[in-house]
């Protein structure tokens, strides 16, 4: 079953183009002109139900303006979708009761009330029996291990905490749909994981089909079976996760902290790493896991600097798409 | 739709507000600092006009002015002000819901927009205004004696739930319009200090010349503090009914308004984003 589908979904906006200096603006009081902005240009999606897609592009790239007329907040210039049965921009409101969404950056929990307050008119808002209610939030302060923050006022709660109480908030009202931006933004590492595991657990035993969109790689990779890539409006890419990992992903940063200047002659050549940035005793390496481990690659280096500290990451989200564009643009790809 | 299913959308509307009436509620003891600070700055407020009314009166509690005795004009003041100051900021919630976008958040939660808004405003309006109610009492009763206006209570609660109900929508009027224009602290300004005067907030509109009480009688202003107030120090129940069909009057017109904006505003959003 699809969950999911739009085609050719398209959004212009009419943007006032202001013209320089104070007597623009005042020509620009009585006589605007308009400039068209092609935010979305012809979008075809098709996601199944319990599918679990990142949806990725750099900023300005159109995922929120493609994300809020999929929620039936924005109404399209041109193209048609349908949300869980749904026209959404026709039937925002009853769409509201299939559909979740989570904002990283902003919270549905009341800021000074413990999050049980917010669960409880949650289940008010959305109509929930009453029973039913009771043994879902159960079920989910359970699994999300939120009974030591149940009745505490969410500003006493840490980020990761009250994250996850905003997930389970959401989780609630069993939607089909899980619309999720950003949802481990500012989290350390352990508890990314954590919310991570959490909603991909859901996913699984529910089939709530996840929709997210996140600059963290590891949220991608771990959480999401396809990915979707959208730039200047348009579709980039539309592949398995697996894939774009083997393709992309297969890159790790590897930052040094030396315990003295050191100068690029002085690096020994190892196969598949590549020294990206030499400063004062700052190192970072690019290393290509098709080529070589993050161990062997290390060890290439261990015996020839002295090494203070270090960290392995992922490359940055917007560095991985640039690769793709790249890629796409040189005709190296495939589709 | 068939009656039966009317009358059940009716009826979860109406436990949605409650609940979000609940919770608004509940937040609200979570301010204590900034309950402390309006109580003290409302008891300045009283202080004052009860020694400038005192001295306009020269301290003869028999004396009528403009049908108004001492203790009436004082209670008048604790009512007018408790209602002023239990009023939420709502436009500035609302500008703030625009420009950060949470606006988006909340249309996509199956509750109606305004009356969220709605309910929320109502439960924290009455929250402080019966706290400074109690507030207001400390300064009026010791010095023009207790408020034994008869029904007079009576008619003040009633007519209050139609005042902050009136204040709402007006509130509402100009918080919407942050669909359009980027600041609305000018309009709510200007709304404000029409409450002042036209509003009757610091003097009863039967103390005013004849021609402005003509043109605040066609204005939504009085039906907002006037009517209350007044009715709370002289009980009259034919007086009560005539200001309450009034007050029904403006609810409907400024509903309507309130609705039109509304959904031009979402039409707007819907149309070039957020």
């Amino acid at each position: 079953m699809r969950a999911l589908t739009t085609s050719g979904l398209s959004k212009t906006f009419k943007v006032k183009r202001k013209p320089e200096g104070l007597s623009g603006s005042f020509r620009s009081l009585f006589k605007p002109e308009w400039e068209e902005k092609a935010a979305v240009q012809a979008i075809d999606l098709a996601v199944d139900q319990g599918e679990t897609v990142a949806f990725l592009g750099p900023n300005g790239a159109g995922k929120s303006t493609t994300i809020k007329m999929l929620t039936g907040i924005l109404h399209p210039t041109s193209g048609e979708a349908n949300v869980a049965g749904f026209v959404p921009w026709k039937d925002r409101a009853r769409l509201a009761f299939r559909i979740g969404t989570v904002f990283g950056q902003k919270s549905q929990l009341w800021y000074h009330l413990p999050p049980i307050d917010t669960f409880e008119l949650i289940s008010r808002v959305y109509e929930l029996k009453r029973t039913d209610y009771l043994t879902r939030q159960r079920d989910l302060i359970e699994r999300f291990e939120l009974g030591p923050y149940l009745h505490t006022p969410v500003r006493k709660l840490s980020l990761g905490e009250r994250m996850r109480c905003e997930i389970a908030a959401s989780f609630l009202h069993r939607p089909r749909l899980l619309f999720l931006d950003e949802p481990t933004i500012g989290l350390d590492v352990v508890v990314k994981q954590r919310i991570r595991e959490l909603i991909r657990e859901r996913n699984r035993q529910e089939e709530t089909t996840v929709f997210l969109t996140s600059h963290d790689a590891g949220d991608v990779e771990e959480l999401c079976s396809r990915v979707i890539v959208i730039h200047h409006g348009g579709m980039l890419l539309d592949e398995p996760v697996e894939r774009v990992k083997r393709d992309v992903l297969s890159r790790k940063t590897i930052k040094l902290t030396l315990t003295e200047a050191a100068d690029r002659t002085s690096f020994p050549v190892v196969t598949g790493t590549e020294v990206h940035a030499v400063e004062d005793r700052r190192l970072i390496l690019s290393v290509d896991l098709k080529q070589i481990g993050i161990e062997e690659a290390l060890g290439g280096f261990l015996g020839r600097v002295r090494i203070e500290d270090l960290t392995v990451e992922d490359p940055p989200l917007e560095e991985i798409i640039k690769h793709i564009y790249g890629m796409r643009a040189s005709g190296e790809g495939s589709a | 739709m068939n009656r039966s299913v009317r009358l059940s959308r009716w009826r979860a509307s109406g436990s949605k507000g409650i609940a979000v009436g609940r919770i608004a509620w509940r937040q609200q003891l979570a301010y204590k600092t900034d309950f402390v600070l309006r109580a003290s700055f409302l008891l300045l407020i009283l202080f004052v006009f009860e020694q400038l009314w005192s001295a306009a009166y020269g301290g003869d509690f028999a004396k009528e002015i403009g049908g108004f005795t001492l203790k009436q004009i004082v209670w008048y003041l604790v009512f007018t002000e408790a209602l002023t100051m239990a009023v939420p900021p709502l436009a500035a919630r609302i500008e703030e819901e625009v420009k950060n976008g949470d606006i988006a958040v909340r249309l996509t939660r199956p509750i109606s927009y305004v009356g969220y808004h709605y309910a929320s405003y109502m439960a924290e309006a009455a929250f402080r205004f019966l706290v400074h109610l109690a507030v207001g009492s400390l300064i009026a009763w010791p010095f023009v004696g207790a408020p034994a206006f008869g029904a007079g209570w009576a008619g003040l609660l009633i007519l209050s739930v139609g005042a902050l109900s009136v204040l709402f929508l007006l509130n509402a009027i100009v918080a919407l319009s942050a669909f359009w224009v980027e600041e609305t602290s000018g309009l709510s300004f200007v709304l404000s200090k029409l409450q002042f005067t036209v509003g009757g907030m610091l003097l009863p509109l039967d103390l005013m010349p004849e021609w402005l009480q003509r043109v605040c009688a066609w204005l939504p202003f009085q039906a907002a503090l006037y009517f209350p107030a007044r009715a709370g120090v002289q009980a009259d129940s034919a007086e009560l009914l005539r200001d309450l069909a009034i007050q029904a009057a403006w609810l409907i017109a400024l509903s309507a308004i309130v609705m039109f904006i509304y959904r031009r505003g979402v039409r707007k959003l819907h149309v070039n984003g957020g």
